[in-house]
């Protein structure tokens, strides 16, 4: 059938000899320098990279009470909870968590951040309920780490290097650009003129005159702040919020 | 997809309307008060007012919030009112009965509809259901799955508010959306597609019903009462060969329709169409076999559904008699008579 033997290859003696001097060397060698890539946690840590998932830190300041990480939580680990100023902030189950940080993806404000805190222990499981506030600050945890090591890949082989001190867990969040945006129609024929836009917009930037026999309506896209009211509540859906021109 | 540009500057047509008359006033005296209006819904539909403040359909409480914007005007069917009539051009008139669906007649409504979803020609459609009362309720399907409420299904003689239920769907489709209705509704669903865009764009596939009278559910319910139908023990209404037939549970009751002329709401009194000439494909039980429906295709998108059906087997087909569904037609035409 299928099966298919592998033969010995043929060895000249001197090629045997050259291999077992191989095989005793490296036994001199690791005798001396021992190459073990275990990291001995706690008394060393690894060092992390900065895209680390771990535990996840919130910035109450940069938070639009979006709802998107609760949505987007496959894991269900995330609860909105009512704040004193009435606006809803995220709480993060760590017993549910599964750490792929799909809300510090989506989240729009940039107010989830990663941390390379991976060793959070916890007494009982109803402690892993992170409240809002602590996810505002680092948690406690242990440290008796005296080292770091990083992996070094060097040609086929890895490698650590053992660097004294403590690495930094914190990660500052990648700069995120800001656009901004303005309102736009897209789909004026379905549009019915009944002002509502006009209405709700806190910054006069649209207008309804009547002209002849239409209806005309204006966004002063100088007055528009992008703040996208008029788009939540147009009857029809006909307007958009965009890029504003000239950005990328 | 949207067709247009991204504009800051566009303009709307007004009607020209005299400038002293709100737009629910006009609809209200050239509409409600004469008795033209139908029903269909179609100005609730639209109205951005009736959306925002949540009022309903009641002209008098529309006028309060009414933000004058002409939408009720433009899409009322009944306003400027150029009645249709005859069975209309089709492509192809058959008979058919869905293997998969248990309807009025052939379920062949719904048979077009979930044939429809299952080509992605739409997303969702709107059916008419009802309460343990018989009262209409509107249900978004998005999933065959859904049909398995039995009231789903079958005819129900009273107006529903469908049409404005078509609005929302129209604005969370991906794809399209699949609307059903009597022929007044399907009018209203033209009318709406005709002046705003998002309706022409997300409607695609309309059947019509075809249509003697539908009632109001108040008068209708009082009437059955009447004749001793308990309402709560009704499972089908049916209107066949002149007669009323009401089954119950544990019993049928029959009467002549003309005995419901009394409760017949003014706006079908003026209404002639009776094969909903303006759909994509009308669907009725005159015509064919009992337990079949009769099917008139009119436009290619119907046509490409009814020709899915018959690739994979989904309904029986069968000959219509199309002299019936035409002696119907002629019938209500002459309600041309009662128009002023
Ligand atoms: C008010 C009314 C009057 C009718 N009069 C006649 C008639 O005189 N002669 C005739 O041949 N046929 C008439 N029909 C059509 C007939 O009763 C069947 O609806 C048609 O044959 C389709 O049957 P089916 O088994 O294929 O539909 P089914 O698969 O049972 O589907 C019926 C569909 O009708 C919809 N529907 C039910 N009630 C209403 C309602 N009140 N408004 C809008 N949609 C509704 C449901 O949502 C469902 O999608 C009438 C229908 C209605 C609603
Ligand atoms: S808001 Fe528009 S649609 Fe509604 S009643 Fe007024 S004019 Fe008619
Ligand atoms: S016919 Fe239709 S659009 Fe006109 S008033 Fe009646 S329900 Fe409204």
């Amino acid at each position: 059938m299928g099966i298919k033997r592998l033969k010995m290859p043929e060895y000249s003696f001197g090629d045997k000899v050259k291999w077992h001097a191989a095989a005793v060397g490296t036994a001199f060698k690791e005798a001396f320098f021992p190459h073990t890539v275990t990291v001995h946690y706690p008394k060393e840590r690894r060092k992390f990279p900065d895209n680390f998932r771990g535990y996840i830190l919130f910035d109450i300041e940069k938070c639009i009470n979006c709802w998107q990480c609760a949505f987007v939580c496959p894991a269900n680990a995330i609860r909105m909870k009512e704040a004193p100023n009435k606006k809803y902030y995220p709480t993060i189950d760590y017993a549910k968590c599964i750490f792929c940080h799909f809300c510090v993806d989506s989240c729009v404000g940039g107010a989830l951040r990663t941390t390379k805190i991976h060793d959070v222990a916890y007494a009982d499981v109803n402690e892993m309920l992170a409240e809002t506030e602590q996810l505002m600050e680092p948690p406690e945890i242990v440290r008796e780490d005296r080292r770091y090591v990083e992996y070094v890949i060097e040609e086929d082989d890895v490698r650590l290097r053992r660097v004294k001190g403590q690495d930094y867990l914190l990660v500052e969040p990648p700069p995120r650009k800001e656009y901004s945006m303005v309102c736009v129609c897209d789909d004026p024929e379905s549009c019915t003129g009944c002002g509502t836009c006009a209405d709700v917009c806190e910054h006069y930037a649209i207008s309804i005159s009547i002209e002849g026999e239409y209806k005309v309506i204006r966004i002063d896209t100088a007055r528009c702040t992008g703040c996208g009211l008029c788009v939540k509540e147009c009857p029809l859906r006909v307007l958009r919020l965009v890029r504003r021109e000239g950005e990328q | 997809m949207r067709c247009v540009a991204a504009v800051s500057e566009w303009r709307v047509k007004l009607v020209g309307r005299p400038k002293d008359v709100s737009c629910p006033s006009v609809v209200k005296t050239q509409v409600i008060d004469t008795g033209l209006c139908c029903r269909c819904m179609a100005c609730m539909a639209a109205c951005p007012a009736a959306v925002r403040t949540g009022v309903g359909f009641d002209f008098e409480e529309r006028k309060h919030v009414c933000v004058d914007c002409e939408i009720c005007v433009r899409v009322c069917p009944r306003l400027d009112y150029k009645p249709l009539s005859g069975i209309g051009s089709y492509i192809k008139a058959v008979a058919g009965r869905s293997k998969r669906f248990k309807g009025q007649d052939g379920a062949m409504v719904t048979e077009i509809l979930m044939s429809a979803m299952e080509m992605g020609i739409i997303d969702r459609c709107i059916f008419v259901g009802r309460d343990e009362d018989w009262r209409t309720e509107i249900l978004h399907v998005r999933d065959v799955e859904q049909l398995e409420v039995p009231t789903l299904t079958g005819t129900k003689y009273t107006f529903a508010a469908a049409v404005p239920a078509l609005r929302e769907a129209v604005l969370n489709t991906k794809v399209g959306v699949g609307f059903v209705g009597t022929p007044c509704m399907v009018s209203g669903v033209r009318r709406l597609q005709k002046e705003l865009a998002v309706f022409r764009r997300k409607v695609k596939l309309v059947i019509g019903l075809f249509c003697t009278e539908n009632f109001y559910w108040d008068e209708l319910t009082e009437f059955l009462k009447e004749r001793g139908v308990d309402i709560k023990k009704l499972v089908k209404t049916d209107i066949t060969k002149g007669k009323f037939i009401a089954t119950m549970t544990d019993d049928v009751v029959e009467f002549p329709v003309k005995e419901l002329s009394a409760i017949m709401p003014s706006g079908c009194r003026v209404c002639t169409d009776f094969s909903a000439v303006e759909s994509d494909v009308s669907v009725g039980s005159v015509g064919s076999k009992p337990g079949f429906s009769t099917v008139l295709v009119r436009e290619e998108n119907a046509k490409e559904v009814l020709d899915f059906i018959r690739e994979h087997g989904y309904a029986d087909f069968d000959e219509v008699s199309l002299e019936f569904v035409e002696r119907l037609c002629n019938l209500k035409k002459k309600r041309e008579a009662n128009i002023k």
